[in-house]
């Protein structure tokens, strides 16, 4: 996906479970949870875009706990050094989700849940089936080399290297007669 | 029609009641079949979906999963799980596929290594531990498990395992298609002088349809297509064996069963003549209503059969055909220890399915090997494993003490996804008096009913054996030539049995070597609840093996039926 044609994405897509600046602040997360590097991240990927779809939908259950934890873990931000969670630097950003899961913030009410709860959304946001709105552009499945939710195998690739371009879906359950 | 007296009635169309449904109905019986889940269609359970099959299997709406309450001691209290699959059809639906013969001293655990010496020779500490023999030995299932692999399908052969049950007749089906990690593990057990052999699979290596003398109305299906996506998925190809399209459709073609899906059983009814004399359950609108039958069968998981047996006490408080004092005793699970080895040299795809397509060994395994002052009994076997989407691997985390996000995982993530496999062992674990089911006192179901509370915990035998387990794996993980590797010891237990122990005593287990309650006669229990003894190997095919074989004996009693 272009930069263009991802900016068209995201707008068609703008949050509806979570307020844009809650949304900002998993965006933010996701970022340093698979962190954009040689190759792209959570960010690329849309695991907030998952997120905030899922919190519409099957996860509405989460989306309350979403909140609150945004907004203790950006008043513990505040009162530390006066800037919300998006404006810390990386370096800061990464010592706060530490202790996040170390569950050494106490203003967040149960901080190594909300962090795993975090840590499983953006990752199942990295890798979903796209029509989910993460795993853009098939992103996580190629980092890792997985060539997508295949029909089958007609090669068992006994040390080799998968040689199929990675794909959404190739067929959908079929009837036998 | 409804108020009429049926010859049998089923609760719970999963293999067992699948199974007994199909024979039964076959034999002319009049056959009523209770099922709480729904009819799924191949557009519910075949979409291969990482996110709605394993990272929201919690939240399926199309298959319920039924609440149970857990514990890992008497003194806490349990919290809810949910992990009891209905539907039509149960959870082979969505199972993995290996489709193991216990061998014979399974069955005999109390004479060979209690009362034969093992367990002394062993140094094990058996204190608290209350173990039995089975009531029926392997010879009088082998003809049973050749009839479940040639109805179902069952793909073997090849390597021979010397540890292997004797059997009478080959696999319907030749084995499955090598992958990578098969390689690597065989030759390093090779290499350590084990004995490795391909795990035989209730998964068609290619198109099959059981020839006679089985059961030829069960439709022709194809073979695998190696896609991947087994356990906790439906075959979208129904290369997997599933009740729901081989016995299931035979059975309602005799026009003798009388299928009732979304139906509750809550109570079987007695009318004190010391029989049973049909089921209570809720319709799928909610309302009461009875079925009386000749012949009560329970065919639910193991949790559930022994919370029906003890709802139905009609003011006994031991509940019913529990005389013994038995029912939810005797509870085991597999403890599954795992060692994942990274490969920087090989490629081994791991996703390719199916995760069933494994090599094994027993050397490990029952007591295939000397136990001599090692401090515990029985054993495992260890097969390969690893499967999954990267949505589960993710999940399973990376090397003790790597972080399980940033920059080093994510390059952990994409390194090793593809170069990667499992070492796994299902140990066994023996029946511990303070490993058993009851009813939760307070957490009700959606029909206002008390939930089977588990309390269960691996014990002195099982850690000994785990350990052990766990330093044998790691060997062989590194004679596969593996870069890194580590053990995942288990903390809690799967695969469940027990609850309604079979045995030859009338005042220690709760029904006989037919599954028939030695309270009531005209009362049975099929499926894993009935094992005495566990095992290392997975349930499945015993559990088949014992419904045809129960199915024979209630044939053969003409003077229950008109």
């Amino acid at each position: 996906m272009s930069k263009e044609d991802q900016e068209t994405a995201n707008a068609l897509t703008a949050p509806t479970a979570l307020t844009p600046s809650e949304f900002a602040t998993v965006e933010a997360i996701s970022g340093r949870i698979i962190p954009t590097t040689d190759t792209p991240g959570a960010l690329e990927a849309g695991s907030a875009y998952y997120i905030d779809q899922a919190l519409a939908g099957a996860y509405a259950s989460h989306l309350g706990t979403y909140k609150t934890g945004i907004a203790e873990l950006d008043s513990h931000c505040v009162g530390l050094v006066g800037k919300r969670f998006i404006e810390l630097s990386e370096q800061h950003k990464d010592e706060i989700l530490e202790a996040l899961e170390a569950g050494q913030i106490e203003a967040v009410s149960d901080g190594p849940k909300l962090f795993d709860l975090l840590l499983r959304h953006v990752m199942e946001g990295f890798f979903c089936e796209p029509e989910y709105g993460g795993n853009r552009d098939l992103i996580g499945w190629k980092l890792v080399g997985f060539p997508g939710q295949r029909y089958g195998y007609d090669d068992p690739y006994i040390n080799r290297t998968v040689d199929l371009d990675p794909t959404t879906f190739d067929g959908p359950p079929r009837k036998v007669d | 029609m409804a108020n009429r007296v049926a010859d049998v009635c089923l609760v719970g169309v999963g293999e067992a009641g699948g199974i007994l449904a199909k024979e039964l109905g076959t034999a002319g019986l009049d056959v009523v079949a209770f099922e709480r889940g729904n009819v799924l269609a191949r557009e519910d359970y075949g979409p291969r979906d990482s996110i709605k099959f394993t990272a929201r299997l919690a939240l399926q709406d199309f298959i319920r999963h039924e609440p149970n309450t857990f514990r890992s001691s008497p003194d806490q209290r349990a919290i809810v799980r949910r992990s009891t699959t209905s539907a039509l059809g149960g959870r082979m639906l969505t199972w993995t596929g290996q489709s193991a013969r216990f061998t014979p001293d399974v069955f005999k655990v109390h004479s060979n290594e209690i009362a034969g010496g093992i367990a002394e020779r062993a140094g094990a500490d058996l204190a608290g531990y209350d173990i039995h023999d089975w009531p029926i030995d392997y010879d009088d299932l082998e003809p049973y498990y050749e009839k479940f692999e040639w109805e179902f399908g069952v793909s073997g052969g090849g390597t021979p395992n010397p540890f292997a049950a004797p059997r009478k007749k080959g696999f319907p089906l030749p084995p499955l298609r090598r992958n990578g990690k098969m390689e690597l593990f065989e030759a390093a057990c090779k290499k350590l002088g084990y004995h490795p052999y391909q795990n035989a699979a209730g998964i068609l290596s290619e198109a099959y349809r059981p020839p006679g003398p089985y059961d030829t109305r069960i439709e022709e299906r194809p073979g695998c297509v190696y896609c991947g996506h087994c356990n906790y998925y439906g075959c979208h190809v129904h290369a997997k064996a599933a009740p729901l399209y081989t016995v299931i459709p035979v059975a309602v073609k005799t026009g003798n069963v009388d299928l009732r899906v979304n139906t509750k059983v809550f109570r079987i009814d007695s009318d004190g003549s010391g029989q049973v004399s049909g089921v209570s359950y809720f319709t799928p609108e909610g309302e009461v209503e009875q079925q009386r039958a000749r012949v009560v069968i329970l065919c639910g998981f193991v949790f559930e059969n022994t919370r029906l047996l003890l709802l139905s006490g009609n003011g006994d408080d031991r509940g019913l055909a529990n005389s013994s004092g038995a029912v939810g005793k005797g509870l085991c699970g597999h403890g599954d220890v795992r060692t994942v080895g990274l490969f920087d040299n090989f490629v081994v795809n791991s996703f390719i399915g199916p995760n069933t397509a494994a090599i094994r060994m027993d050397d490990f395994n029952g007591n295939n090997f000397d136990h001599s002052g090692l401090g515990f009994i029985r054993g495992a076997a260890l097969g390969t494993s690893g499967d999954g989407a990267p949505v589960q691997w993710y999940a399973k985390g990376g090397p003790p003490g790597m972080r399980r996000w940033g920059k080093a995982y994510k390059e952990f993530l994409a390194r090793y996804y593809t170069r990667n496999f499992e070492i796994n062992s299902a140990t066994e674990t023996l029946p511990h008096v303070d490993n058993f089911i009851d009813l939760d006192p307070e957490i009700k179901d959606e029909w206002g009913i008390p939930v089977p509370r588990v309390t269960f915990s691996f014990h002195q035998n099982e850690k000994k054996l785990q350990s052990f387990i766990g330093d044998i794996q790691q060997n062989v993980m590194q004679a596969a030539g593996a870069s890194q590797l580590w053990t995942r010891q288990p903390q809690r237990g799967q695969r469940w049995t027990g609850g309604t122990c079979m045995g030859d005593d009338p005042e220690t287990s709760v029904v006989n070597g037919y599954c028939q309650s030695h309270d009531i006669p005209n009362l049975f229990v099929l499926g894993a609840s009935v094992f005495t003894t566990l095992s290392g190997y997975p349930a499945t095919a015993t559990i088949g093996a014992l419904c045809y074989r129960t199915a024979d004996y209630i044939k053969k009693q003409n003077t229950w039926f008109s």
